[in-house]
């Protein structure tokens, strides 16, 4: 818009912008666009408001011209009120006016003293009638210099009236006679009433001029209040379809999302009939290999060589640590689905209770133990013993190797919403470059001659941690020891 | 040895009933046996219908019952038995390989007596089968009503 005017206005400007006039509505499109581009950026929210600010900016505006107009009109109407009370007051004036001079002529020719007291009633009120003009007749220069005039000659009118009164009073009649029929007063009294017809006329003027401002002012104001009224309703009408649009778009999304949990819960529960098929169904052959295996062996006892005797044997070991990781993998799998519980676990006492539990497996072993006092922690108590329970046997497994095995519990504060939780061991570690795969399902570092376990345990231990919010993780160097790290949040998060 | 008394094992797997009658041949409870190949069978038992017609009158020692099995499960077998008021007294023995928590608490609330879960480990399954098979069928006393043989 801007630089539309700015083109049409002077050669100079079109000299200084080398822009052909083709460009010009390209350019506002290129503002049009930038500002769309801008709005799109803006959330519902801001949106929305922009749009009742818009609106609100709008009713301002409106009711601002509005009592501006209206204002006008009552000044105006104001101002009609004393237009009429001048021109009123100008023909009392005028009225009075003949009257005293007509007055003051009876009295010459009569002597009767009551027309003289009409003469001097008007003589009187002359002062005010001038106060009075003053007032009514506001800022007007001309109607001032009227006032003016109109006052010097009332006071020669009555000035001169008083005169030959005074001469009458003297001479008599004779004195006056001359007067009494020609009148006193008489030229400045048709001065007067020219000067008074003249203030009529103007004040009757600037009615009928008002009057027609009136009626514009009107007449704008009504298509005004149609245009503001007419752009609200636009506006409006605007932002009740961003809103519509947005609860629209809302709604589709949650049943979008309702969508998503139903297939979920769904996924759910087929997983749930799975690892169900799985215990049931993949134990069984298992059972029947361990316990043929076991007849076959009983039935050719005396015959069996050595071989033989191990090939049976190697037949139900395999059954057996096939039913382990079964069972591992179902425990895993309930571990992700069970309902948690939320309570305050002391954990100097859930140690306690670990190593009343592990006090059969701990005989025959030398181990230094070093452990810290421990805090109260937010969790579900079973599965933070399953935690520490994996944590401490890993420590006591991987030390079997050391004359003297040592193991620390300890307990660290990085900030105030987390306590970090670590079992150090002396054993017999790991190469770092495989930290990462420490806490996967069925991941092992050793072979299985060399340490037994399925590797589920640590996976157990980072799925149970996370979900109480925490993380978990481990350092170690080879043949030098391992501590692994168990981080929680220290209060309860509202998840 | 006291005589053992009749016991109704319920197994759809042939090799697991084998396997099971292994181990309680060892305690010479074996021949007390009647093995049921599902649900409906164990019914018509008790029942005294179908095959069964014209079996000796009396309730089982025991009735050891397998959770998965073909035409009528463990779990409605158990329904049927405990909804009785003439069998509700038989013990039944939940003997399933199935660990399912869901699985015991269904049992214990329709009133099983005991939830044995299969071993893998023949040995541990062996043991595990002979004590029960000498706990129900020769140390405890069954309530008055069950037969003192099987036919």
């Amino acid at each position: 818009m801007e630089s539309a005017s700015n083109h049409s206005q002077t050669p100079l400007l079109e000299t200084e912008r080398p822009k052909p006039p083709a460009s010009v509505p390209a350019g506002s499109s290129t503002v049009f666009l930038g500002s769309v581009a801008w709005f799109h950026r803006l959330t519902i929210e801001q949106r929305v408001l922009a749009g009742f600010s818009l609106v609100f900016v709008g009713i301002l505006i409106v009711s601002g011209i509005s009592y501006h107009n209206t204002s006008i009109l009552l000044t105006n109407s104001e101002l009609d009120g004393r237009s009429h009370d001048l021109i009123q007051l100008l023909n009392t004036i005028d009225a009075a006016l003949i009257e005293a001079e007509d007055a003051q002529r009876r009295y010459l020719v009569t002597g009767e003293t009551s027309y003289l007291e009409i003469y001097k009633k008007v003589t009187k009120q002359k002062p005010t009638f001038t106060a009075y003009l003053n007032d009514l007749v506001g800022e007007s220069p001309e109607q001032r210099q009227r006032i003016g005039i109109l006052d010097r000659m009332m006071e020669r009118q009555l000035s001169a009236e008083s005169k030959a009164i005074t001469l009458f009073h003297e001479g008599g009649f004779r004195a006056t006679k001359k007067m009494a029929f020609e009148g006193a007063g008489k030229r400045e009294l048709g001065v007067i009433h020219q000067i008074i017809t003249e203030m009529d006329l103007h004040e009757r003027q600037a009615v009928a001029r008002r009057v027609e401002e009136s009626a514009a002012w009107t007449r704008n104001t009504i298509v005004l209040l149609g245009i503001g009224a007419l752009m609200l309703l636009v506006l409006l009408a605007w932002v009740y379809y961003l809103i519509r649009h947005d609860i629209t778009e809302r709604r589709r999304i949650a049943g979008e999302l309702q969508r998503r949990g139903e297939l979920l819960e769904a996924a759910n529960k087929e997983l749930e009939a799975f690892s169900y098929s799985v215990s049931h169904d993949l134990r069984a052959p298992l059972r029947h290999i361990d316990g043929y295996a076991a007849l076959l062996r009983k039935s050719v006892e005396h015959s069996l060589s050595e071989k033989a005797a191990r090939y049976l044997q190697t037949i139900s070991d395999s059954a057996k640590q096939m039913g382990q990781l079964i069972d591992d993998l179902l425990v895993f799998s309930r571990m992700g689905r069970q309902e948690m519980l939320r309570t305050a676990v002391n954990l100097d006492q859930l140690i306690k209770s670990i190593f009343s539990d592990l006090r059969l497996d701990l005989q025959g072993r030398k181990i230094s133990w070093t452990i810290a006092a421990l805090p109260e922690v937010q969790g579900d108590p079973a599965m933070l013993r399953q935690v520490f329970m994996n944590l401490i046997t890993n420590a006591v497994k991987f030390t079997s190797t050391r004359p003297i095995a040592t193991v620390e519990i300890g307990v660290e504060h990085p900030s105030s919403g987390e306590i970090v939780l670590f079992v150090r061991d002396n054993g017999v570690g790991f190469d770092m470059q495989y930290a990462a795969k420490l806490f996967g399902v069925f991941q092992r570092l050793h072979r299985a001659d060399e340490f037994e376990g399925t590797g589920i345990g640590l996976a157990n231990v980072r799925r149970i941690v996370h979900r109480h919010g925490g993380r978990a993780w481990a350092e170690g160097v080879q043949d030098k020891g391992a501590t692994f790290y168990v981080l929680l949040p220290a209060r309860r998060r509202d998840s | 040895m006291t005589v053992a008394k009749p016991i109704l094992l319920a197994e759809d797997n042939p090799r697991d009933a084998e396997l099971a009658l292994a181990a309680m041949e060892a305690e010479q409870i074996s021949d007390k046996v009647v093995l049921c190949h599902d649900g409906a069978e164990v019914l018509d038992y008790l029942y005294c219908r179908g095959q069964f017609k014209s079996r000796l009158r009396g309730n089982p020692a025991v009735v050891f019952l397998d959770l998965k099995m073909p035409k009528v499960n463990g779990l409605e077998v158990l329904r049927t038995i405990k909804a009785d008021a003439n069998l509700r007294p038989i013990p039944v023995v939940m003997l399933t390989s199935s660990r399912e928590e869901r699985d015991l608490a269904d049992s214990y609330a329709l009133g099983a007596n005991a939830y044995v879960v299969k071993p893998v480990e023949f040995h541990k399954f062996l043991s595990a089968v002979k004590e029960l098979g000498t706990f129900w069928g020769v140390i405890n006393e069954p309530p008055p009503g069950s037969c003192r043989s099987t036919q």
